[in-house]
């Protein structure tokens, strides 16, 4: 779950790294209000969950309450990338003599954290390793241990700060760590860590996201991360407990793996076009095929759908009950294939066969493709 | 041959009084699988399938001299769990739990290489070995009764059940099934796993079934370069994945210009693997590659 800038400035500032002063605000009367907190000149920061806003129009500067209010009102009725903004952060602006990056993230090579610090910063990381690699500074640290002070004294000091400079970054980067650490997070950066012309440090920027896997033991953090889900019916999925992700075309697919939804996604990709990623995980049941098979036919212009599944841990002869219950119940015209091995193959084959799926027992992905190719040919004649 | 797993390996199963529990070991056992203890804290003294169950993992390793353990244990007690395992001495453990945090992880993988673990997951379907025991959920009918000459090593459960099932229609049966799991840290990294098959005389040629994000196909690729010498056949899932989209596994998601199939499929084209485009072509590529 990405957390919004604020929310991730907060946790930061509790920390113990220097934020500019802030407040979140929803109205262009709040931010005016906001005032007696934030002194002027401020920045006005869209509150979407997006990279890249100052570029897209979600960032603007203010230097007297009249441009608070008219810019803060500017951005609350606007999109950026898509995304409406219903809140703005206002936050105090400061001078900018330098700016750094400073942020840690999971290596999946080493299965460990990789602290990084970046003499430069203020545009993307990707964009700094690709161009200047050199100017990105790491360290890797393999849980539990620490970030430890000396550590981190020694990554500032690589990267060539000396001095109370380099004592300064490395307290921000044992503080940024334990932050990562606390909240379970797979990313945590500061870009732009700004240097001021009096070497005072301050971070401009906020980026948290954390494991949905570790929300469970995270009380503390925003508990609304379906709602942050911006497409309707991949937030329905999610609240089913399945996992989807929407594509451009027409032909909708279930699948009861990851790894075989991206199969069958490829398989279909070449003849066809899949209309979304659809996997079940391990729990499939009755009611769970039967609310998957309604929800992605719930896409306009879908012409045929693909099952995909397989028998290990999940009751596929339960499942295929669900799915015929759809198709009897909405009267589902358009042609449904499924390809169903492992465990209790048979009866599955036959509950499904009766409610006119046409039914694959080959083990290829491309024959079930075939199989709804002939009968989306069928349709046609 | 096989790799890790045989029909003579002591398994344990903990977490074995569950819903899940209960079924696998069912199934387990039916494909003759040797499992001679289930733990379950708090449930000691009972039997499930008619195995005993212990209430920690040291007595039943005492009692039965249990040397390899599958867990269907909830993602929350996953990582106490394994500490508990490698204290007792189990040196093979697989983790079919999903969900589980990656921060757990990352101390699970340090420990066991501490201690010199060999650990499968978090997300595993496990590992079978043909014809003789399966430790996950692996359906077994899906995989011919005698086993053959075709290591297989997948980052998803239901894909490796689909090309073990392709590679058995084109007359090569597998040796062992190794599901690596489909976080974004692996408790064992798929160069590892190589290494096993390297050095088991049975498998004559691996498949590697891979998908979009992390760089364990990355790393497999310069271990395949420098040091192995079997052939290789690849297929890589997740072509046309949209950036910043987790495809169901946790791992499974091109991120800050990282984990695209292009660039697993380049990295290994270049080793010198054989690319399959879809998971059929490995049926036509696997007996093109053994037969030369």
């Amino acid at each position: 779950m990405r957390l919004h800038e604020h929310e991730a400035a907060r946790l930061f500032q509790q920390a113990g790294i220097p934020v500019p002063p802030f407040a979140v605000v929803r109205t262009a009367d709040e931010a005016v209000a906001a005032l007696e907190r934030v002194q002027l000149p401020i920045v006005i920061k869209a509150q979407v969950l997006v990279g890249s806003r100052g570029k897209h129009g979600g960032i603007a500067v203010a230097e007297t309450p009249e441009e608070v209010r008219e810019k803060a009102r500017t951005l609350l009725r606007s999109s950026v990338r898509g995304l409406r903004v219903e809140s703005v952060m206002v936050a105090r602006k400061v001078s900018i003599g330098r700016e750094l990056y400073v942020g840690a993230t999971i290596d999946p090579a080493a299965g460990a954290i990789t602290v990084i610090l970046g003499v430069v910063g203020g545009i993307d990381v990707e964009m700094i390793a690709h161009e200047r690699p050199e100017a990105l500074f790491r360290l890797t640290v393999v849980p539990p241990d620490e970030l430890r002070g000396y550590q981190a004294r020694g990554l500032a000091r690589e990267a060539g700060f000396r001095g109370d400079l380099m004592v300064k970054i490395a307290d921000v980067l044992v503080s940024l760590f334990r932050v990562f650490r606390k909240t379970d997070a797979l990313i945590a950066e500061v870009n732009p860590l700004v240097v001021t012309a009096d070497e005072a440090l301050w971070a401009v920027d906020a980026v948290l996201d954390v494991d949905d896997s570790a929300l469970f033991r995270h009380p503390e953090l925003p508990g609304d991360s379906l709602a942050r889900m911006e497409h309707p019916l991949e937030r329905a999925a999610k609240q089913i407990g399945v996992s989807y992700v929407d594509l451009n075309g027409d032909i909708a697919i279930i699948s009861s793996g990851a790894g075989l939804g991206m199969a069958t996604m490829d398989v279909v990709g070449q003849r066809l076009r899949p209309a979304n990623f659809l996997e079940t995980g391990g729990g499939i049941t009755e009611e769970l095929m039967y609310k998957v098979t309604q929800l992605v036919l719930e896409k306009p212009g879908v012409r045929g759908l693909l099952i995909n599944l397989y028998g290990g841990i999940n009751p596929i002869h339960e499942g295929a009950k669900g799915v015929v219950r759809v198709l009897r119940e909405k009267q589902v015209k358009i042609p449904v294939v499924a390809k169903a091995l492992g465990n209790r193959q048979e009866e599955t084959w036959a509950t499904l066969s009766e409610a006119g799926v046409t039914v694959v027992t080959d083990i290829t992905t491309e024959a079930a493709v075939e199989a709804l190719c002939a009968r989306l040919i069928g349709e046609k004649a | 041959m096989s790799i890790l797993l045989n029909k003579n390996t002591r398994v344990l199963v903990q977490g074995i009084t569950g819903r899940i529990g209960r079924a696998q070991t069912k199934w387990m056992l039916e494909y003759g699988t040797r499992i001679v203890a289930g733990v379950t804290p708090g449930k000691g003294g009972e039997r499930v399938e008619g195995v005993p169950v212990f209430d920690s993992v040291l007595e039943a390793v005492r009692e039965t001299g249990a040397e390899a353990s599958v867990f269907f244990v909830p993602a929350r007690g996953v990582k106490d769990t394994v500490f508990e395992t490698l204290e007792a001495g189990i040196r093979l453990v697989v983790v079919v739990t999903e969900h589980v945090p990656v921060h757990d992880t990352m101390e699970m993988k340090a420990e066991a290489k501490k201690v010199g673990a060999t650990l499968l997951g978090p997300t595993t379907p496990g590992i079978l070995t043909v014809g003789e025991a399966k430790m996950g959920i692996i359906p077994g009918n899906l995989f011919p009764k005698t086993s053959g000459p075709a290591g297989v090593i997948s980052r998803s459960g239901t894909l490796s059940y689909e090309v073990g099932g392709i590679l058995a229609k084109a007359g090569i049966a597998p040796s062992t099934v190794v599901g690596m799991g489909a976080d974004p840290v692996v408790l064992t990294d798929l160069p590892e796993l190589l290494r096993f098959f390297a050095a088991d005389p049975q498998t004559r040629l691996v498949a590697i079934v891979g998908e979009v994000g992390g760089v364990q196909e990355e790393l497999a690729a310069e271990y395949i370069a420098r040091e192995f010498r079997k052939p290789v056949v690849a297929y890589v899932a997740g072509r046309n994945t949209p950036e910043g989209k987790r495809m169901g596994h946790a791992g499974a998601i091109v991120q800050r210009g990282m984990g695209s199939v292009e660039s697993k499929v380049a990295a290994l084209e270049k080793a010198g693997v054989a690319i399959a485009r879809t998971p059929a072509e490995i049926g036509t590529i696997a007996p093109r590659l053994l037969g030369g």
